[in-house]
């Protein structure tokens, strides 16, 4: 039986091994800040020599059914706002389908290194630039001292609750905003282009909530997953059409990924709202470092930029080991902040119980 | 607080999830080549077997943190 165009790589015992321990840190990650385990999933597939196009498409695949998952557990937390996912998802759905018409667009014209380049350079801009502005605003936030509190709503949310366009007006109820659905348009449609590139729409979806709409970061971050969801299954079919999913690498991710969401999932019910926008900013900024240090290697491919052999080799470990210290930090984070939690748990518990007794 | 761990659910669910895993090890040759075969249904045995692995090995790991004790601190 022929296999489809694409390259699908023999799995060694490591690469087995690697699949199962970053699915695990990418699912606890996403079901802590909703999404993520993506953009530390699909560089870590490319690193394996699994092609871009077909790392983005087998992530893609284990993550709808994460996402379920994920939402199922949040909701029972009441953090999912399901009209606010739902009416985002809806033009989430028509940017994937965009958004992989461009991948394979770039993939039949410049190949895989081109394909490969397009998706790094994706990285670095939009990690950078919302990595930034989310870490900022989580500095101001500690700065303040107010790390308890519930997030307040930015002023462009502000003015945004604001805007009144008759006929449009929408109230979502567990996010506690009242805005236009012309205001979540632009956004699904973003979250979801961006999705189909790199396989993260999350980093335009959640700071978008938060701070476009005025969402609350536990909100956002969980409604993220229903959005994730619907746009993870409609990017699914499409690349399935093209013969682009690994099976094999969709469902060992899976493996160590519902480990990790659900106790992502159960980590955000015992941490300050801040911190999941520590977490996440602290991720993106890194791994954005990880993608500039590899663009050189795929221009060397394209046969743009002349290097040194060792170099290559170089530059690419020394991506793949600030991917490893991403993850890593991202895991840490939220583990400690859980053990924190639940040690103040405790005497909770402990009291609760005398005063029944 | 009675707290009863479900230890059936977590080994009924376990070995469904096994037993998936098993399979698609046994059989990951054929099953990658017809899982990305582009014509006539076979786009959609991904999409249907991600789904499939996700209730089982969901189920499992699911049970598996309630029977460790780790669970969420407030509901609702």
């Amino acid at each position: 039986m022929e296999l489809a165009p694409a390259h699908f790589i023999d799995l060694t015992t490591a690469n087995v091994l690697l699949l199962l321990v970053i699915g695990f840190v990418g699912g606890l990650v996403s079901g802590f800040i909703g999404s993520g385990g993506a953009f530390v999933l699909t560089p870590a597939m490319m690193t394996m020599g699994v092609p871009a196009a077909v790392a983005v498409a087998s992530n893609m695949c284990h993550k709808f059914p994460k996402a379920l998952v994920g939402a199922h557990r949040r909701h029972r937390y009441g953090h999912v706002d399901l009209k606010l996912g739902l009416v985002m998802a809806a033009s989430a759905a028509i940017g994937v389908w965009l958004g992989a018409d461009l991948q394979r667009h770039i993939k039949s014209n410049y190949g895989d290194a081109g394909s490969n380049l397009y998706v790094s350079l994706s990285y670095v801009v939009v990690l950078t630039i919302v990595g930034s502005y989310v870490m900022r605003d989580a500095i101001r936030v500690f700065r303040a001292g107010d790390t308890h509190a519930d997030d307040r709503p930015s002023r462009l949310a502000q003015w945004v609750q604001s805007v009144e366009i008759p006929g449009t007006m929408m109230h979502f109820r567990t996010a506690g905003v009242r805005v236009s659905a012309l205001f979540t348009v632009p956004l699904g449609l973003a979250t979801g282009m961006l999705a189909a590139t790199i396989a993260v729409g999350g980093f335009i979806g959640v700071p978008g909530m938060m701070y476009v709409l005025g969402a609350p970061a536990l909100v956002a971050s969980a409604t993220e997953l229903v959005i994730a969801f619907v746009m993870g299954l409609g990017g699914s079919i499409n690349f399935a059409l093209h013969g682009l999913v690994d099976i094999r690498l969709t469902l060992l991710l899976l493996a160590g990924s519902l480990f990790g969401i659900q106790l992502g999932a159960i980590g955000t019910t015992y941490v300050r709202p801040y911190l999941i926008k520590v977490v996440m900013a602290t991720i993106m900024l890194i791994v954005a470092v990880s993608r500039i240090l590899v663009i050189p290697v795929y221009l060397y491919q394209l046969g743009k930029l002349e290097l040194a052999s060792s170099t290559v080799a170089a530059l690419q470990y020394s991506s793949f080991v600030l991917l490893v210290i991403a993850l890593a930090t991202g895991a840490i984070v939220i583990v400690a902040a859980m053990v924190r939690g639940r040690s103040t748990r405790v005497p909770d518990l402990k009291a609760s119980t005398a005063l029944a007794d | 607080m009675a707290d009863r761990k479900p230890y059936r659910a977590l080994v009924f669910s376990g070995m469904i999830s096994g037993a998936l895993y098993l399979g698609l090890y046994l059989y990951h040759r054929e099953i990658l080549a017809a899982f990305t075969r582009t014509d006539g249904w076979y786009p959609a045995l991904p999409v249907i077997t991600a789904l499939v692995f996700s209730f089982a090995h969901g189920a499992f790991t699911g049970y598996f943190w309630e029977v460790l004790g780790v669970t969420g601190k407030r509901k609702g």
